[in-house]
């Protein structure tokens, strides 16, 4: 008899809702989690007042230089010194990279993972997304339609909490949304400005997964609503936004059938060749270096894109000499991430009498209108913006006058200003991938990540005109002071929505998993974390791994009931 | 209503350690005790000048209510690598020289004034020599508002704001 049923590696966006429908389907389920765990009332900063933080929060320059080298100028937006407990440090998480190129991966090891940490933009793919590949012959075509997992999104959706309007798009679908955070006085200007001047493109409230009209289902995991806090990346005492830690994990938890191991980084998965079965996963622990062994009857990787990629190229065995699951070769190819670095800012004039009360954890969207309404463009696929208009605040005294008037004009909301900026798709391409580095290792013995991911002309160009139409829609809003640096594309990585290094595909020759997120090779594996996503389409992903891992474990349970694995 | 002067001696106290305070024509001039970490007793006068000029008592505190000059002596010393803390010794004296040797000791009045003018040129006349400047203005600016007192009388700071109103008429 197996130790459980299932074993789940990886508690964040997407394993902590793998062990949630797995323990609902009556499995015992072990989630594996490298990290230390996390407790709200303990290791949440959100209630610490500006006057409690040391240091303006900031996190002193040489700690940076010898612990946070990736992580803060990563995300230097995020990474303070009252929450860097929620970022690895880079010294003991090294990565590296092939001559010539750069990666950015940064993360956070601990219950929950980096669901502690996203910025909770939360879109659905269209019906677009999932034809684009076959359409435009590029990748391989996703084995999936928007209709087959239209439901999964709305069972996510429910469960998790998403704000959000339904602006009726065909290309951004609507969802089961609790109310959207509505626009300010100067965005609604700005979106009758830039509807009219530009017919194809919407203005939209940002969906975001945070709790506005608390179901009973979410109270009774002690979750409320969001209280306009602005904290997030400091936790959230309300357990207002969605993590595994304040909605997947309790229901698991409540199940009765969830046993949560921390420090317990995987090794390898083991292999019966007889059987053509995973027999469960070896670990190392992260603080005793003990090595263990979990037996399952299933094994879902929910490690991250990156780390589930790493982990099949360490189980290597006679008949996967190449790592677990890789007959295909595409593990840890096909590597992609979201390409920012392009945008604009300017002031808008007329709201000088008004302000916010409140700090929303959203502003707006721009959804995908390059190759969708518009058909002129010298590049394929497209992006959406992100943004909003505020009011400028205080500057941090970059504005002029000293003494009382300019104490004053801090209290004042001062001009407004309109800021979009671009997430763009990125291509797949076979040669953007990560692999075992051949001679170094960490410091439990696991060899390190080795990326070599770059950019192609597709994603430079595309870039390049949603700088120019974000200056366009400023003018036509009427905006003045535009400002739009050039181009700058950020790292690989960087916009932390690592996608695609074991896609899913209908040919297993080319692909590592099915539809289902099922591995071709090995019947009893399944991969739910974003490895599995054939294109990256140009919405936040997180969203789509959540639907995914609800609709495989669906799947996974009947297979096993049915006792086909 | 406390005198500036008292303001600065209780400043100087709550750093820590005996400190002598002499008016000098309304000004306090500042010997500060050893306590300082980082500034030196001419940086820490200047310093402390610059922040209550920039940001003086009215009906709510000033920066030197809530102790900035003691709150960037720490951040200097604790958060600052060698480059930046050179950075900023270099910027402080490019500071005194720019802006005369005697800034410190000036009457309220012209001290007041030069600091205006000056202000006036750091943002609209050549910004770049004035980096110095708009470094400190900006870092005396957020460690006010990061005070209790400036978060909250000042900035109106609401740790639980509890809804989002994101249209509000400023009466």
């Amino acid at each position: 008899m197996p130790d459980f049923d299932a074993i789940v590696v990886g508690s964040g966006m997407s394993g902590g809702w793998s062990a949630k429908e797995l323990c609902e389907h009556g499995l015992r389920v072990a989630v594996l989690e490298r990290g230390p765990e996390i407790k709200p009332e303990r290791d949440y900063v959100d209630q610490l007042p500006p006057w409690e933080q040391k240091n303006l929060d900031r996190i002193s320059q040489d700690e940076i230089a010898r612990h946070y080298y990736k992580q803060y100028p990563g995300v230097a937006y995020a990474v303070k010194e009252s929450n860097k407990h929620f970022w690895v440090k880079d010294d003991e998480h090294p990565y590296e990279t092939v001559n010539g190129t750069e990666y950015d991966w940064l993360r956070g090891y601990h219950t929950a993972g980096r669901s502690i940490m996203w910025s909770r933009q939360s879109y659905r793919m269209g019906p677009q997304d999932f034809t684009a590949n076959k359409e435009e012959n590029i990748g391989i075509d996703w084995p999936v339609r928007y209709d087959e997992i239209s439901p999964w999104y709305d069972y996510v959706e429910r469960f998790a909490g998403i704000a959000g309007n339904r602006d009726g798009l065909k290309q951004l679908p609507d969802g089961e949304f609790q109310p959207a955070f509505e626009l300010t006085c100067a965005e609604k200007e700005f979106k009758t400005r830039v509807e009219a001047a530009f017919p194809g493109r919407n203005v939209i409230q940002a969906r975001v997964a945070h709790i506005t009209a608390v179901t009973d289902e979410q109270r009774a995991l002690g979750r409320t609503n969001c209280q306009a806090q602005n904290r997030c990346h400091f936790g959230c005492s309300f357990k207002a936004y969605f993590s595994s830690l304040h909605a997947t994990l309790p229901a698991a938890q409540r199940t009765g059938n969830l046993t949560m191991v921390h420090n317990a980084i995987v090794q390898s998965v083991e292999y019966d060749a007889e059987s053509n079965r995973v027999t469960g996963v070896r670990v190392v622990d992260a603080e005793t270096n003990q090595h263990r062994f979990y037996s399952s009857r299933l094994v879902f990787l929910n490690a991250s894109t990156i780390a589930s990629a790493l982990i099949l190229l360490q189980s290597k065995s006679p008949t996967f000499p190449n790592g677990l699951a890789n007959t295909s070769d595409q593990v840890g190819r096909n590597l992609m991430d979201h390409v920012s670095g392009a945008g604009a800012n300017g002031l808008i004039q007329g709201f000088e009498n008004k302000t916010v009360f409140g700090r929303r954890p959203g502003g707006i969207y721009i959804p995908r209108y390059a190759n969708i309404t518009e058909h002129d463009k010298p590049y394929k696929r497209g992006f959406g913006y992100q943004g909003g208009a505020t009011p400028l605040g205080n500057a941090n005294g970059q504005i002029p006058g000293i003494g009382q008037v300019f104490k004053e004009a801090h209290g004042a909301p001062g001009p407004w200003r309109v800021s979009i900026g671009a997430f763009g798709e990125q291509l797949p391409n076979p040669n953007n991938r990560v692999t075992l580095h051949p001679t170094k290792v960490d410091k439990w013995g696991n060899p390190l990540a080795l990326f070599n991911v770059t950019y192609s002309e597709n994603e430079r160009i595309m870039l390049e005109e949603a700088r120019k139409d974000a200056v366009a829609m400023l003018e036509a809003a009427g905006c003045s002071e535009i400002n739009s640096s050039p181009v700058n594309l950020t790292v690989p990585g960087n916009r932390i929505h690592e996608m695609g290094s074991a896609r899913m595909g209908r040919d297993p020759d080319t692909s590592v998993l099915n539809g289902w997120c099922q591995t071709h090779d090995v019947p009893n594996l399944f991969i739910t974390d974003g490895s599995f996503m054939a294109s990256s389409a140009c919405q936040n992903p997180s969203l789509s791994y959540m639907a995914f891992s609800a609709r495989s474990v669906k799947y996974a349970a009947d297979l096993l009931e049915e006792k086909v694995i | 209503m406390k005198t500036r002067r008292e303001v600065l001696q209780s400043l100087i106290v709550s750093i820590g350690g005996a400190s002598v305070l002499n008016a000098c024509g309304g000004i306090a001039r500042i010997v500060p005790s050893s306590s300082m970490r980082f500034y030196s007793d001419q940086e820490l006068a200047l310093v402390s000048r610059i922040s209550d000029l920039i940001i003086p008592r009215t009906d709510t505190p000033g920066a030197l209510d809530v102790k900035v000059p003691g709150f960037l002596d720490s951040l200097m010393t604790e958060w600052a690598n060698p480059e930046t803390k050179n950075n900023h010794h270099e910027e402080l004296k490019e500071l005194t020289r720019m802006l005369g040797e005697g800034f410190a000791t000036l009457p309220p009045d012209a001290s007041e004034q030069r600091l205006a003018e000056f202000d006036y040129e750091a943002f609209n006349g050549r910004p770049t020599s004035y980096s110095g400047y708009r470094s400190l203005k900006s870092l005396i600016t957020q460690a006010y508002f990061a005070s209790e007192d400036g978060a909250l009388q000042e900035q109106k700071w609401v740790a639980v704001p509890g809804r989002w109103d994101p249209c509000v008429e400023i009466q």
